[in-house]
């Protein structure tokens, strides 16, 4: 525990030493900030129907994904790619320290940056409430939705990275997955079969996200983002034991 | 200490290792010494268990490498040919990394950052970035957190390279003191440091151990002969082929005047003969040097020896061909 604990903190330090962590924190309140304000305002229009702006904000639009798809590569391409690239990977793995202890130490600083960069969205909510009321559930249920997100999306960048001999090549890899995984689930609509359509429908991402959103949170979609992120943090423990046959 | 049995490494092109076996008591400081592509850093990937084997097997400290791999890495300090930080990290924050990753309690992380840091002579570095820091400072952090932990064994891949003289003295003598305590397997291509450091010293050519033995014993042992430089002051020119009758010389060189160097055979000391045939036929014996070779000779006639026999073979295929 302490080891792991050991491998979060380095990668902590990491992240918040490189400029590329304030870019990405820049531009994700930028974006963030945009889309508020879009949503906000296409609301505040009497012509359009009433509904919930937070509802909107999680996952309702395509900037949220477009923009997700992105981010997540960028935040997870370095961390075991860019090991490998500069040599420190030999002397952590001959450290007593196991494979799988490694990938989640890295796989939990990915999450922690990307709740961080979350945080800054709760004022959203805060300039809500003081305007009208809000309800909680949704909005807990959208975060949860948020989570189980990052969980999925960094398992599946840190997979690429350990794959993948440098971070560009990760990055790129992990964005070709991600929207593979993200489209594979909007098909669902230009499919008449029943059967690949109610299998489609399970991994429709957007739905899932769209029903966290409105505060229902459907077990299948736990299961399914948390089973497709345990597989990939399992492959990347693989990965890293066979690059010693090499 | 450690137990190499039968190690080997294939590609799909090549063996870079083959067949190694070799056998390292406590407290043994073993030099590891080949040309580059040897298969010195695979030998020490497959023994700290980075690399797997093909086949063979390898015990540190009574642990199988394969079997048991977090014991045995607990027990191994190791300090990769390439020392890699990470350029983000403080010294000190990097050797607290480190610390917690080796295992150290951590009520003694303080004092061991302090010792080590003191050892390797990095303690007026302990604030400065790792990115920042030279090449000799970087192979010395590097040391340092190799030997936080205090392992019983320290694999070293050429741990002077790219220190500026006073700091490879200052390093040699941490190494010999670091042999009373710990089992050291150091690989360098530096042959004076070998004499210095090593109380037994490998040679590995191409995948093969070639020697293995004392520095003294490989000079003496494998190299066969040894040579004789001897000044005679004599009337006529009857010197050469006297010393050449001698039981034991192989051969003669007349090398100026009354210069000669004497090739003698292995095992065999000519001196006495060749002072009382000087006495004998009224010479006057100016000088007599005996000349054992050096470790470079025995090195270079190790792994040169195979290249020269391979050209050879090669040129005979060719002409066959």
């Amino acid at each position: 525990m302490r080891k792991t604990l050991a491998l979060v903190r380095r990668e902590l330090v990491a992240y918040f030493s490189s400029p590329l962590a304030y870019v990405i924190l820049t531009a994700f309140l930028f974006f963030n900030g945009y889309v508020f304000w879009l949503i906000v305002a296409f609301l505040n229009d009497p012509r359009s129907q009433a509904m919930a702006p937070l509802k909107l904000f999680f996952g309702g639009t395509i900037f949220f994904w477009l923009f997700l798809l992105f981010m997540v590569p960028v935040i997870t391409m370095r961390l075991l790619a860019e090991e490998r690239r500069s040599g420190t990977l030999e002397v952590l793995l001959t450290s007593p320290v196991s494979e799988g202890q490694v990938v989640f130490g890295k796989f939990l600083a990915a999450l922690l940056f990307y709740l961080f960069l979350w945080l800054p969205t709760l004022v959203y909510v805060l300039i809500l409430a003081t305007h009208s009321a809000i309800d909680p559930g949704p909005v807990a249920a959208g975060y949860l939705g948020i989570l189980l997100l990052g969980i999925l999306f960094a398992a599946v960048g840190l997979l690429t990275s350990a794959l993948a001999k440098n971070q560009i090549v990760a990055a790129v890899f992990a964005f070709a997955v991600l929207v593979v995984l993200f489209s594979v689930g909007l098909l669902e609509q230009l499919v008449s079969t029943p059967w690949l359509k109610g299998a489609l429908g399970y991994m429709n991402l957007w739905d899932h996200m769209d029903d966290f959103a409105r505060g229902l949170v459907d077990t299948r979609h736990v299961v399914y983002q948390l089973s497709v992120a345990g597989l990939s943090l399992f492959l990347a423990t693989k990965a890293l034991e066979a690059s010693k046959g090499r | 200490m450690i137990e190499v049995e039968g190690l080997s490494k294939r590609y799909v092109d090549k063996e870079a290792v083959a067949n190694v076996s070799f056998f390292v008591p406590e407290g043994e400081v073993l030099g590891f010494l080949g040309p580059n592509g040897a298969g010195k850093t695979t030998t020490m990937r497959m023994i700290t268990g980075y690399l797997e084997p093909t086949a063979g097997q390898v015990r540190v400290a009574g642990i199988d490498v394969a079997r048991d791999p977090l014991a045995a890495r607990a027990a191994i300090g190791y300090l990769p040919e390439n020392v890699a930080l990470y350029p983000e990290m403080r010294v000190e924050e990097y050797l607290r990394f480190r610390a917690a990753v080796e295992g150290v309690p951590r009520a003694e992380v303080k004092a061991r950052i302090a010792e080590v840091s003191e050892r390797c002579m990095v303690a007026d570095v302990g604030r400065q970035l790792c990115g920042t820091l030279s090449k000799g400072y970087r192979q010395r952090v590097g040391l340092a957190g190799a030997l936080i932990h205090r392992p019983k064994v320290l694999i070293l891949d050429e741990p002077t390279i790219g220190l500026d003289p006073r700091q490879i003295v200052k390093i040699r003598e941490l190494l010999r003191e670091l042999g009373r305590d710990h089992t050291v397997i150091l690989s360098t291509h530096i042959l004076p440091e070998v004499e210095q450091v090593c109380r037994r010293v490998l040679i590995i050519d191409r995948g093969s151990i070639v020697a293995d033995g004392t520095p003294e014993q490989l000079r003496a042992g494998l190299t066969g002969s040894s040579e004789l430089t001897v000044e005679i002051e004599a009337p006529g020119d009857g010197v050469a082929t006297a010393l050449a009758a001698l039981p034991g010389a192989a051969e003669v060189q007349q090398e100026g005047d009354g210069r000669y160097r004497v090739v003698v055979e292995a095992g065999v000391d000519l001196r006495r003969q060749v002072f009382q045939l000087a006495v004998a036929r009224g010479w006057v014996l100016l000088g007599l040097a005996q000349s054992t070779p050096s470790l470079e000779d025995v090195f270079l006639r190790l792994t040169t020896r195979d290249v020269a026999a391979e050209e050879a073979a090669q040129v005979e295929e060719v002409g066959r061909a």
